[in-house]
């Protein structure tokens, strides 16, 4: 079943026309990677969808609603999360802070949390510090953490790997790995082989447009067509 | 001309400087006021903290409150009652007063506020520019109509409301060296009131850990399922009815005139409290606040005094610590990286 469905979304920042009806879906269980080299559109992709940077023209329906038009705090009660490029930790607000606003019913918030530190047993470490005191990897892992407990249905996750080190990026790919089990996943990542790991099937972009898709089942990261996709 | 020449001796100066009365004396009034600004300058930094908007009509709660309760202090014939009815019919009006201009700001908020989140800063300061200046005007009109600042109504203004203030109140407690006024203990309670619920709020409760995200990262927390719009409804409420109290605790006080430039008086320092402490900062509001408090206090107890003869020393002082703080710390004592970063 097709959970996430763009058709002919065309978003501009300004008079820039960023991404140029652009078509693509997500089905439910289904971890999807987009790939491009940086600066094609693909975190545009993703604040369209979250109405971060509303689309002019094109369709979104997630779960058969339309999402164009919605603010975006209906969009992640619709069961959309987010995880961006920068984490975008609240720096001042404790790690349990920052996993309590994550969680939409209070109901389940001591379930949720116990979930999340026994997810990332670091962060249960580190429950009373400042978010903006964690190093980087310690970040993504509440970025992830914060998106794993919100209850969501779909995860867009931005450049998860983006300046960690090789055994967090570990870390951070196998907690990905576990969360796919319970949701769908879109998923922007510029290493190559982290994203096949992870994928289902992928969509290239570039100038605002997918100009490629395909089934990750047999590519490797030596595949030479989407190596020419992600070279500058 | 700032004719700063004193007439007193040195000695006579220094004597008066490291006096445990006037200095007890100065930090308790500074206590007082800081306790007034606090309660004003709380809701600005909330609001701009959490939306970026510089609410210049902020002022003119605070000077309606003060006219609000003025004439209701006045109309009620609280200067006639015993301590207790007096105290009680008080703070009734200032519930009132708290819950009026909170719906007043929540009208504000959504019929007119709301409406401009998306343009630049510019268009949200010509327009709450705009409602002070209509609220001032506003004021102004029924002020004249009903002659309430020359004394119609048999009333008066300035001294019958302030001589409506108990007795216990207005005279002063002597303990030690310490010398206070009840009414400065009654401000700085409020004060300290406010300033523990406001903590509570922000920390204790859901909604409170909503607004310091929202502060932080309004765009993640819309992100992450919060509606940043209710929330700073509920803000500007807040901060409409807090600035509102705050009239009302100043509405008894001497060293206040309750007139229409009150309005442009209690902003100005508001602002100063709001940048010095750091833009969208609690923390740094409760610290610039106290501080401004006390250096307004010691300009005040200056000029009374005799040691400056310039009647707005205390104005000059607050503005004095206002550019030493945008010369040496521009985003202020407690404020963050891309929020008032002047530098």
């Amino acid at each position: 079943m097709t959970f996430l469905e763009l058709e002919g979304v065309n978003t501009y920042y300004g008079e820039s026309h960023i991404l140029q009806g652009v078509d693509l879906h997500v089905d439910e269980g289904e971890v999807v990677a987009l790939l491009g080299r940086n600066g094609v559109g693909k975190t545009t992709t993703i604040r369209s969808i979250m109405q971060l940077t509303p689309p002019s023209e094109g369709t979104i329906r997630f779960q058969g609603e339309e999402l164009v038009g919605k603010d975006t705090y209906e969009v992640a009660d619709a069961g959309i999360g987010w995880i961006p490029e920068e984490r975008r930790m609240f720096g001042r607000l404790s790690v349990e802070e920052n996993l309590r606003a994550s969680v939409p019913d209070t109901s389940k918030m001591d379930e949720s949390l116990e979930f999340a530190y026994d997810t990332f047993p670091i962060l249960r470490e580190r429950t009373d510090q400042r978010a903006g005191d964690l190093s980087g990897g310690q970040q993504q892992m509440l970025a992830i953490a914060r998106g794993l407990i919100g209850q969501n249905d779909l995860l867009l996750v931005d450049e998860p790997s983006e300046g960690l080190a090789p055994q967090i990026v570990a870390n951070v790919g196998e907690a990905l790995l576990e969360a796919s089990d319970s949701v769908s996943i879109l998923l922007v990542e510029q290493k190559l082989g982290l994203a096949l790991d992870l994928a289902d099937r992928y969509y290239v972009m570039d100038h605002g447009e997918i100009i490629d898709q395909g089934d990750t089942a047999g590519v490797t990261a030596e595949d030479e067509q989407l190596r020419r996709y992600l070279s500058a | 001309m700032i004719d700063v020449l004193t007439p007193l001796a040195l000695a006579e100066t220094v004597d008066l400087l490291t006096s445990p009365s006037d200095i007890t004396g100065v930090l308790i009034e500074g206590l007082a006021k800081g306790s007034l600004y606090l309660m004003i300058a709380v809701g600005l930094t909330l609001i701009f903290g959490l939306m970026d908007v510089i609410n210049f009509a902020h002022g003119a709660f605070t000077m309606y409150g003060a006219y609000i309760a003025g004439v209701a202090v006045l109309a009620l014939g609280v200067g006639s009652m015993g301590f207790v009815g007096a105290l009680g019919t008080f703070f009734i009006i200032m519930i009132a007063v708290f819950v009026l201009l909170a719906v007043l700001g929540v009208i504000f908020e959504v019929t007119l506020i709301r409406k401009l989140y998306e343009y630049p800063p510019i268009f949200m300061i010509l327009l709450t520019f705009g409602i002070t200046i209509t609220m001032e005007e506003l004021m102004r009109m029924i002020v004249e109509f009903r002659d309430i600042n020359s004394g119609q109504w048999d009333i008066g203004w300035d001294a019958p409301r302030q001589s409506s203030l108990p007795s216990e109140l207005g005279g002063t407690t002597e303990i030690g060296f310490v010398n206070f006024t009840g009414l400065q203990l009654m401000q700085i309670s409020m004060g300290v009131a406010v300033l523990a619920g406001i903590w509570a709020f922000l920390n204790k409760t859901r909604y409170g850990l909503f607004v310091r995200a929202g502060v932080e990262d309004e765009e993640m927390a819309r992100a992450l399922g919060i509606d940043i719009n209710r929330t700073f409804t509920a803000v500007f409420a807040v901060g409409s009815g807090l600035a509102g109290m705050a009239g009302v605790m100043l509405m008894w006080d001497p060293l206040w005139d309750v007139n229409v430039p009150l309005a442009l008086a209690v902003l100005l320092p508001a602002f100063v409290i709001v940048i010095v402490g750091g833009l969208g900062s609690f923390k740094g509001t409760v610290v610039a606040s106290f501080l401004v408090g006390l250096i307004d206090a010691l300009g005040t107890w200056a000029f009374q005094t005799g040691v400056i003869q310039f009647t707005d020393i205390d104005q000059l002082m607050i503005f004095a610590i206002l550019v030493v703080m945008l010369i040496l710390r521009p985003r202020g004592l407690f404020g963050v990286k891309g929020q008032g970063d002047h530098g």
